[in-house]
């Protein structure tokens, strides 16, 4: 029976055996970006290396999610998840985005798919898979980027989606029902190579519709209601909420116009906004996003048009379990030594929001950083420049951390199972979310 | 007895004789400008002068208008002549009060000298022996709608209902046995001539506006105030907002001052005041933005969740001038400077409470050139006397001469003519409908 560090050695030398594949996907996805729950392309790509990796999934969960179930040949135990992101995100001036849809890999989730391939393989050489005990399950998710909100409503709308958020949706789906821990690494432009700890932001999205009345620009302003200049003075009025917010809370408070009116020669009778709020807790999470809505209002209430502020629950703030992240850990110096990992403390928030924050709450999950990208997240230049450390380093750690979780008969998955506490049940959670979903009506006229 | 032609060219005279002991009114009260409703240095030298020219006077009408009195030779209708006691405040002015900042920046010094021209005119010309009924004399106070907050003080004294001198003096009943009106107001040469007819003005309502946020360290703890700084930068913003929906022939103005910004810069300002004016040509216009200014203006509150207390102040009403007072203001002013030199009347986006007088009595508010610089700037100055003062002395005396000759057959009949828009208590009740107190809080 071969030892913990000789499963590792094994799992590693099969990954880098096939490292040019691995990478290959990656750099496939990236040359094929798609928004989220439209992932089609990639969601296909994932089945065809489940199939060749011998691994049984299901498909089309919360539309484009692929989901994997491999069994470890030594009995039952708790079910470890690997997770990767599907989606891309929308930067029209990207290298490598898309000519019609202005999709574009911002965000390096293709080196996710890459670097949870990766790890299964190490995880299906048989060797090592039959010393495990319980289940993993690979697990491709889309829609981590809470954008196109407008088009994710219409999904709503035609009962495809309850959540906006891929892992939301698989969550309140029961995707993550007979999944007791999950982990994923996003990359970083960070120059070391894997972080860990930290935690992420909550948010709640605004989808915001003023409504004014349109009349002819030059010849009768007076007869119209400029639902622009209701939306900009709303916007001023978000922004001279800003000196309210408390650092600590690391609020962030931003958004987008995705409609400006119809015609330069008209008064704007409609205008639409994508909004966003965020905020380290759910408390103060809650008060500033009453504090935007009253900025809304207000400027519904400035010019006399009408608002209608539809509140989509958003994502939830992240917590590693510090196990598991333990485990991760180790497992990081081993393959890179200490200076290959930053440690950040649990309460160190990053400003940005992920939806396995959401997971986090109902299940224990780490959400460590790999890096090999030079760029801004989200920007037009966030390239993943070394592959082997945005894929290659991660997939090992990875595969390393599920073989130290259910070898031994699972011993380290089942002390985490027994210890950790999670905030929230599934039904908790489900409904905490359908709370926050909320469509406030306001007429400035009236008011 | 003398010719109606014969009466004009003594008053003339007499006036031209005195031209410059009148012009040196008017440098006078120049260099010594007051405020409204603190014209009392002003109001003591009218006095002084009328009681020289013999004119019975009334005073402190209104704090401290001067009401003088020149009777004909039978009892008949009666015309006042009206002069402005009050100056602007333009601290950057050459003339202006050292301490309380107060110039002449409106020419307001020439109107006093002109009326007072009328008087002697009259008086010494022996013209006053040759009319039936009367002449009043009046110096009224504070026709600029200025310092609000100390007027607003005094309103809510008992001292004043009405923060405009003639409107109060309306009130008071002090216009109750006038019969008609004029004044005459200087103007900017801008070679059109030296007089220009008399237009129409937009009226208009004045706010007090008082933002109620919550102070707070402003580096320590600005999450636990409210910035009532910001809130009146929104309120500004969104009446900005409402221009592009102002109708061009409604000639709305709103412009805003700040009087209060916060009262430390380390502390989240929790009171801040401005004043403003909504103006437009019709009461209809006035009473419309009225109503959208406050609904801007609570927005402003709404936005970072403070209060606001609007205080609204009935102000002027847009001015109507009388025809047939215009047509023979209009030929006594051919007869002075001839046809060429008369520019045509317009309508003027200030306002003057000559306007509400209009309402209830005809009235005449033309112009007289002299004056250079920009109205209500630093560089408004009169550089030429005889046009400010001399010229419009003498055309309102002919005028006068005019409608209260010959048994004051001309005033009688504008008297019959006239059909003033309002009573006096219609007056006062359409004035107190504008005048309100709310306080807004969106909770």
């Amino acid at each position: 029976m071969p030892t913990v560090d000789e499963l590792k050695q094994t799992a590693v030398a099969a990954i880098d055996q096939r490292k040019d594949e691995i990478v290959e996907i990656a750099k496939t996805v990236l040359a094929n970006p798609e928004t989220g729950f439209t992932e089609q392309k990639t969601a296909r790509l994932v089945q065809e290396k489940f199939k060749s990796l011998g691994i049984p999934f299901r498909s089309n969960l919360a539309i484009t999610g692929v989901k994997g179930v491999v069994e470890g040949g030594a009995g039952t135990g708790p079910s470890v998840s690997v997770i990767g992101e599907l989606d891309s995100l929308r930067v029209l001036e990207h290298p490598y985005h898309d000519e019609t849809t202005g999709a574009a890999h911002a965000c390096g989730h293709h080196a996710q798919i890459g670097n949870m391939l990766g790890a299964m393989i190490g995880i299906m050489v048989p060797d090592v898979l039959k010393a495990l005990s319980g289940r993993i399950i690979p697990f491709a998710v889309p829609a981590e980027e809470f954008i196109e909100v407008e088009r994710r409503m219409l999904l709503r709308d035609e009962g495809k989606i309850e959540f906006m958020g891929g892992k939301q949706e698989l969550i309140q789906m029961g995707e993550f029902g007979d999944i007791d821990m999950a982990m994923m690494c996003h990359t970083s432009s960070d120059r070391v190579p894997l972080t860990v700890g930290g935690t992420s932001n909550a948010h709640i999205v605004k989808y915001v519709e003023f409504i004014g009345r349109g009349s002819h620009a030059g010849g009768s302003p007076h007869l119209g209601i400029n639902a622009l200049n209701a939306a900009v003075f709303a916007l001023s009025a978000v922004n001279a909420n800003r000196e309210t917010f408390r650092d600590q809370d690391v609020v962030r408070v931003h958004g987008i116009i995705t409609h400006g009116g119809e015609a330069v020669s008209a008064v704007p009778a409609n205008v639409t906004l994508e909004w966003r709020v965020r905020s380290g807790n759910l408390q103060a999470l809650e008060m500033n996003s009453a504090k935007v809505d009253r900025s809304f209002k207000a400027g519904a209430m400035a010019v006399g048009a009408k608002v209608r502020i539809t509140n989509i629950p958003g994502y939830m703030p992240l917590r590693n379990d510090p196990i598991m992240q333990d485990v991760f850990k180790y497992n990081a110096i081993d393959l890179l030594g200490k200076a290959g990992l930053r440690v950040r403390n649990s309460g160190n928030n990053g400003g940005g929001s992920t939806d396995m924050g959401d997971l986090s709450q109902i299940i224990p999950v780490i959400h460590p950083y790999c890096g090999g990208a030079t760029g801004t997240g989200h920007g037009k230049d966030y390239l993943v420049q070394d592959y082997n450390v945005s894929v290659v380093n991660p997939a090992k750690a990875m595969a390393m951390t599920v073989i130290d979780l259910l070898a031994n008969g699972a011993e380290k998955a089942k002390e985490i199972v027994d210890k950790t506490e999670s905030p929230m049940t599934k039904d908790k959670y489900v409904n905490s979310q359908r709370n926050r979903a909320e469509v406030i009506e306001f007429d400035g006229a009236k008011a | 007895m003398l010719t109606i032609e014969e009466l004009r060219a003594k008053v003339c005279e007499a006036i031209d004789q005195r031209a410059e002991q009148i012009i040196g009114i008017a440098t006078h009260i120049l260099k010594n400008p007051e405020s409204g409703f603190r014209e009392e240095g002003t109001a003591r030298f009218v006095q002084q002068q009328m009681d020289a020219l013999g004119l019975p006077h009334r005073d402190s009408l209104a704090i401290t208008g001067v009401r003088g009195r020149l009777d004909g030779a039978v009892p008949g209708p009666s015309v006042a002549v009206i002069g402005e006691l009050d100056s602007m405040v333009v601290p950057a002015h050459p003339y202006a009060d050292s301490v309380s900042g107060a110039a002449h920046a409106c020419g307001h010094h020439c109107q006093i000298a002109m009326m007072l021209g009328v008087a002697s005119g009259l008086i010494h010309s022996g013209a006053a022996e040759a009319l039936t009924g009367r002449v009043d004399f009046f110096a009224v106070p504070a026709e600029e709608l200025i310092e609000v907050e100390y007027r607003k003080d005094l309103r809510s004294q008992g001292k004043l209902e009405f923060i405009g001198g003639k409107s109060e003096l309306v009130r008071l009943g002090e216009f109750d046995d006038v019969n008609m009106a004029m004044m005459t107001h200087t103007a900017i040469a801008d070679g059109k001539g030296k007089f220009k007819m008399p237009g129409t003005s937009n009226g208009l309502v004045v706010k007090h506006i008082q933002y109620l946020g919550h102070g707070a360290h402003a580096g320590g703890s600005p999450h636990k105030g409210v910035n009532a700084l910001n809130a009146a930068m929104l309120g500004l913003q969104a009446v900005h907002s409402l221009r592009e929906t102002f109708r061009g022939d409604d000639t709305i103005r709103v412009h805003p001052i700040i009087t209060r910004g916060g009262d430390a810069v380390s502390a989240v300002p929790s009171d801040v005041r401005m004043e403003t004016f909504v103006r437009g040509k019709t009461i209809e216009a006035v009473r419309k933005w009225d109503g959208r200014v406050d609904q801007a203006l609570r927005a402003g509150a709404m936005a970072v969740g403070a209060g606001v207390r609007i205080t609204t102040i009935p102000g002027y009403l847009p001015l109507e001038n009388n025809r047939e007072l215009s047509t023979l203001f209009r030929d006594r002013a051919i007869d002075l400077v001839g046809k060429g030199d008369i520019a045509a009347g317009e309508h003027l986006t200030g306002s003057t409470d000559m306007g509400d007088l209009s309402h209830i009595m005809p009235v005449i508010h033309p112009y007289t050139m002299g004056a250079t610089g920009v109205g209500h700037g630093a560089d408004y100055i009169i550089e030429d006397y005889t046009l400010a003062v001399i010229n419009p002395a003498k055309v309102m005396a002919m005028t006068v001469i005019d409608l209260l000759a010959n048994g004051a057959e001309k005033a009688k009949l504008i008297i019959d003519n006239s059909n003033p828009s309002m009573t006096r208590s219609a007056y006062l009740g359409t004035m107190r409908e504008f005048a309100r107190e709310e306080e807004f809080r969106y909770e």
